[in-house]
């Protein structure tokens, strides 16, 4: 097609109807040999009559998403001073260091970033286009405050703590995790204190379905002394794995000292109901209800197991009955004898005084969350600067010891100070970092293994996480994005609750069923790819989607957690990533008819159309040089549409698409 | 629209789409069919002499008293039985029946030993002969041989790990050209290598080719480690596409009857397939197996897991000894620590750094061979205790890796191929070391 003809007689309409087409036609070629000719119509043919994209994710989304607490505001003053003092410690640090902040961020690179940051995707084409078309003063702090209280934030955040609390549906086969998994979002959607939230899970009690902050404790079931490891790990940033067998190598920490702490939570039980009898090593039985479902199941079923499991999930819940607990039968030290009882010890401080009359678990609780037990503020604090500049005051976030001196000793003070001052506000400190001149700077690429300390002159150059990039990418083509969304503690308990002391086992079985049909991973996976599926994908959020993933998963490829490490997820370039971003479904779902940015770019001129493209990918207009090898793109393409569709590809194979500067 | 591309007369197009491709990457592409002579002679086995590496991760823990160091006889031992391999005296855990039955092909480490009981720590120390640090990614054992052995075919990677890349330490502070590409599901193979039936060639590199001119003032500014292993993986994949070597990748190209003989299994599959790319010139491939962290009725699920694995590299020792490439591949089956000779509350074991077992075959090592031994009980190595280093370094040896050479990491810290240890002479043939 010329030049001519095009700026002549081919209206837009024409194009992008082509696009329609041309998109319908962008599924990966199974055959090995070329298509005969005839071969080639008919599959165009059944592409064409092919589902597309579901209809629940073209329309509009609902109109209430999910209640997000509201932020005050009114503080917004404070936060400004308080970002403010952050600025005044790093210049000083600089000064010091002789280096220089990086640039500023212009409104569009801003605009970029803090989707990411705080929503856990780039902003929509109209969002972009609001935004960068405002001339209000206070653009940034409203549009700061705008994405804390969305569900974006809810969802981003999700997905941050799903990655540190290894957040799974099963995590073993008789544990129907939903009401945990929801209670997180939960606590995140309403802004739970921080402290609050962390001393309702250690010292939850109950079952998922009444309590599911008991989840918390049962992702370590049966794994009593992993389960004190992992928890010091996580709220305290400190790692005394090693000291379970042995005295830590290079640390402070005894293995005397593990032992005094876990005797603090010894008799935690997992297993308990109003007839269950404890045995004589501290065993819960189950009681009589459970016992005859159980008898009556292996005589009727051919495969009880499976129903088995529904009726232990009713049965697992959480108490608290103190037992002694005795070092190990080959402890090898001279402080203590093997066998010998330990009496529990904090690792540092002291169990605050209003709990010391309460039972150990809590005593445990109340120290590790409480304000004067410095090490849990400064932790949160590191972890939170880590999540918005990119690396933390001390690395790993879970590694804190005298080894491993912080980079910026004052300022993580000076932050913990502030996440006291905060009593634990987690959305307000973020509010406040990323209200910082410094956090409003170019990123800064950052070499761990130069051996050159971060000096945070501006935010670390990141990759988008692969819940960043999925939600992005989403973003670009589901106008709804939460056609599906994890259901709730409610849910899961009214589906699946059943009082083992009163119920036949033929009420038990029906209930088991029903509750298989909706809330069985595989099932609910055929039924979502009913509503929300496209070629194998779920296009809803990433915080809506099983957990975890296939290894094969797009997001898993992209270094989602597999949820059995904490923080196990990664964001390391690998070949079959780029195979996925050059022929992969989920690339080509956005050049499908009804896309978000199909139908951008079908509402515009031809000429505009690059420009739609650049800002709905790169949230940028293009540079003058940029639309000009993109319009000699659509130009000399073998249609316009193709050129255009062209266009759309190679923004999101550009590094600019996959790293936040 | 598209199909027009079709029509062009093929040895114009490939001229063009090489002069745009090096343009625009720096690299030559794509299309194998170009020069039918050079792919064929990549299909072909490695030259002799010219080692390859398939590493079998048992992820989890693997109870060396189940598998190969049992102790009948004692509390201990639980539910495993023992029984007889092929070499006198030498008894297995009795899930291990084929491999007992090839043990003169085997050198068995009883006596190894670590120091850390954590997975995560245990698994790189195993990987990278290195303590996990803060400062600085070590360098797994396929990149370094890739690093020093070079790759064998053009198109091919020359490190492929089927399993999870994500806790994989990948090529460290080594070229992330050396960096292992994951394979999720050896059923799927590589995916998404096709383009599109309406994509012809052409498109494609007009498609990179734009890509690149608007990226580059993005990649100038941001040049760095990560930007740069982007680069490269570009490169990579790249290569990859319309390479006719990916039929390395399809294990459905083998026969039904050989895909049964590895086990319908996630495990006994990859094995197949690190057969299949070991045998087209894939310098190493990493097998991951998950399934070990038995904390809770391991005697349940034992005989499943077990029996996996010794089905899976029974056909993969087979079928390398078949093609004669078992004299030039080094079979290596290793794990994170060993589990507890004690039986939990659970009736399970947990985490048991102190002794655990390993296993070499082929390439370099001497069959038939038990190196160390634990206590009588399981807890302790007893004699000729073998730390990770000295293993990896065994392996080097084996693999005709310089393991007494230094190399510099960019922090200017010295470092060894396995990790400076001392090459176990017992397991490996004769004028290796």
């Amino acid at each position: 097609m010329s030049r001519t003809l095009l700026s002549h007689c081919c209206t837009w309409a024409a194009v992008a109807a082509t696009l329609g087409v041309a998109a319908t036609v962008l599924v990966p070629c199974q055959a090995a040999e070329p298509l005969t000719a005839k071969q080639l119509r008919r599959q165009r043919q059944q592409q064409r009559q092919g589902t597309g994209l579901p209809e629940a994710v073209t329309t509009a989304p609902p109109a209430t998403i999910m209640a997000v607490a509201p932020l005050d505001r009114g503080s917004r003053p404070a936060v400004q001073r308080a970002a403010a003092e952050i600025d005044r410690l790093l210049a000083a640090s600089w000064q010091e260091r002789g280096v220089k902040a990086s640039p500023r961020l212009h409104d569009a690179q801003f605009l970029r970033r803090i989707y990411l940051e705080l929503g856990g995707r780039i902003p929509s084409y109209d969002e972009a286009r609001r935004f960068l078309a405002s001339k209000v003063r206070t653009r940034r702090a409203d549009l700061i405050d705008d994405l804390l209280e969305s569900p974006d934030y809810v969802s981003h955040f999700y997905n941050y703590w799903a990655d540190v609390l290894r957040l799974q549906e099963r995590p073993q086969k008789k544990l129907i995790f939903e009401p945990y998994l929801w209670y997180v979002k939960h606590a995140i959607a309403t802004n739970l204190p921080y402290d609050t939230w962390v001393h309702a899970m250690l010292a939850a009690d109950g079952g998922l379905w009444e309590n599911p902050a008991v989840g918390f404790q049962l992702r370590d079931e049966g794994m009593p002394l992993p389960y004190v490891d992992n928890t010091v790990r996580v709220f305290l940033g400190t790692q005394i794995g090693c000291a379970q067998c042995h005295d830590h190598p290079f640390d402070d920490w005894t293995q005397h000292q593990f032992y005094e702490l876990a005797a603090f939570l010894s008799g935690t039980r997992m297993r308990a109901n109003s007839s269950g009898r404890v045995n004589a090593v501290g065993k819960v039985r189950p009681g009589d209800g459970e016992r005859n479902l159980l008898m009556e199941a292996r005589q009727q079923l051919r495969k009880p197991i499976a129903f088995a499991r529904f009726v232990q999930a009713n049965t697992t819940a959480v108490s608290f009955h103190e037992r002694p607990l005795k070092l190990p039968h080959d402890y090898q030290y001279k402080d203590a004898e093997p066998l010998s009882v330990v009496s529990p010890h904090v690792l540092w401080g002291e169990v605050p005084s209003a709990a010391r009359d309460a039972d150990r678990r809590e005593q445990f609780a109340s120290w590790l969350t409480a304000p004067d037990n410095r090490q849990f503020a400064r932790t949160i604090a590191n972890r939170m600067w880590k999540k918005v500049m990119g690396v933390g005051l001390v690395e790993p976030v879970d590694d804190f010891q005298p080894g491993n001196p912080p980079s910026h000793p004052e300022l993580l003070e000076h932050l913990t100070d502030e996440m006291l001052r905060l009593d634990f506000d987690l959305r307000e400190f973020v509010r406040i970092l990323v209200s910082t001149d410094t956090y409003q700077r170019r990123a800064v690429v950052h070499d761990p293994a130069s051996g050159t300390p971060f000096r945070f002159t501006g935010p670390a150059l990141r990759r988008m996480t692969a819940e960043q990039l999925w939600d992005s990418i989403l973003t670009l083509v589901a106008r709804n994005q939460w056609a599906a969304q994890r259901p709730t503690a409610a849910d899961i308990a009214e589906a699946a609750s059943i009082d083992v002391d009163k119920i036949t086992f033929d009420a038990a079985y029906d209930q088991f069923e029903a509750f298989l049909a909706d809330y069985a991973p595989s099932r609910r996976m055929r039924q979502l790819q009913q509503t929300v599926g496209y070629r194998g994908q779920l296009l809803v959020r990433a915080s809506e989607l099983p957990a975890p993933l296939p290894l094969g998963h797009f997001l898993r490829q992209f270094g989602q957690s597999d949820r059995e490490a904490i923080e196990g997820s990664r964001t390391v370039a690998t070949v079959p990533q780029i195979l996925a971003m050059f022929n992969g479904p989920i690339t080509h779902s956005m050049l499908e008819k009804g896309s978000v940015i199909s139908d951008n770019v079908s509402a515009h001129l031809p000429r505009e159309a690059v420009d739609v493209i650049f800002l709905s990918v790169l949230t940028h207009p293009p540079s003058v040089e940029d639309r000009r090898l993109a319009h000699e793109e659509v130009l000399t393409a073998e249609t316009p549409a193709a050129g255009l569709g062209n266009v759309v590809w190679a923004l999101l194979n550009t590094r600019e698409f996959i790293f936040i500067q | 629209m598209f199909e027009h591309a079709a029509h062009d007369n093929p040895i114009s197009r490939r001229l063009m789409i090489g002069r745009m491709a090096r343009a625009a990457l720096g690299v030559t592409v794509v299309d194998a069919l170009a020069d039918p002579l050079a792919s064929a002679q990549a299909a072909t086995a490695p030259k002799t002499g010219d080692v390859s590496v398939i590493f079998l991760m048992m992820r989890g823990a693997m109870s060396h008293l189940d598998t190969f160091d049992p102790k009948p006889g004692r509390e201990e031992q639980g539910e495993t039985k023992a029984i007889q391999t092929k070499t006198p005296g030498v008894l297995f855990g009795e899930h291990l029946p084929k491999l007992a039955g090839m043990a003169d092909r085997l050198a068995v480490l009883r006596g190894m030993t670590t120091e850390t009981g954590a997975h995560e720590q245990g698994t790189y120390l195993m990987r990278t002969s290195y303590t996990q640090l803060n400062s600085i990614v070590h360098p797994s054992m396929g990149s370094w041989t890739l690093h020093v052995k070079g790759k064998q075919s053009r198109d091919l990677p020359g490190y492929v790990l089927v399993g999870n890349g994500n806790e994989h330490p990948g090529a460290g502070f080594l070229d992330a050209s050396l960096t292992p590409v994951p394979i999720a599901d050896p059923k799927l193979g590589l995916e998404n290598t096709r383009l599109p039936a309406y994509l012809s060639e052409r498109q494609f590199q007009r498609r990179l080719s734009l890509a690149d001119r608007i990226d580059r003032d993005f990649r100038q500014r941001y040049a760095g480690p990560q930007i740069a292993a982007y680069d490269q993986m570009y490169k990579d994949a790249t290569r990859l596409l319309g390479s006719v070597d990916l039929q390395a990748f399809d294990i459905s190209k083998e026969p039904e009857a050989v895909r049964g003989r590895y086990g319908e299994t996630t495990f006994g599959q990859g094995c197949l397939l690190a057969r299949r790319l070991v045998e087209s010139g894939v310098r190493c491939v990493e097998v991951e197996f998950n399934k070990w962290d038995m904390h809770q009725d391991i005697f349940e699920d034992l005989p499943e897991h077990v029996g996996t694995l010794d089905t899976a590299m029974a056909a993969l020792l087979d079928d390398l000894a078949a093609s004669g490439l078992l004299a030039n591949t080094l079979v290596v089956l290793a794990t994170e620590f060993g589990r507890t000779p004690k039986i939990n509350q659970n009736a399970g074991r947990d985490h048991h750094p102190a002794v655990f077992s390993c296993v070499l075959a082929g390439a370099g090592i001497q069959g038939g061979v038990v190196h160390g031994s634990s206590d009588e009980r399981g807890f302790h190595p007893d004699d000729d205790a073998v730390t990770v280093a000295d293993f990896n370094t065994t392996i080097a040896v084996a693999a005709g890796l310089p393991h007494e050479q230094e190399f510099s990491a960019p922090n200017g810290r010295p470092f060894k191929i396995g990790g400076g240890g001392t090459p176990i002479r017992k397991v490996l043939v004769e004028g290796r070391l």
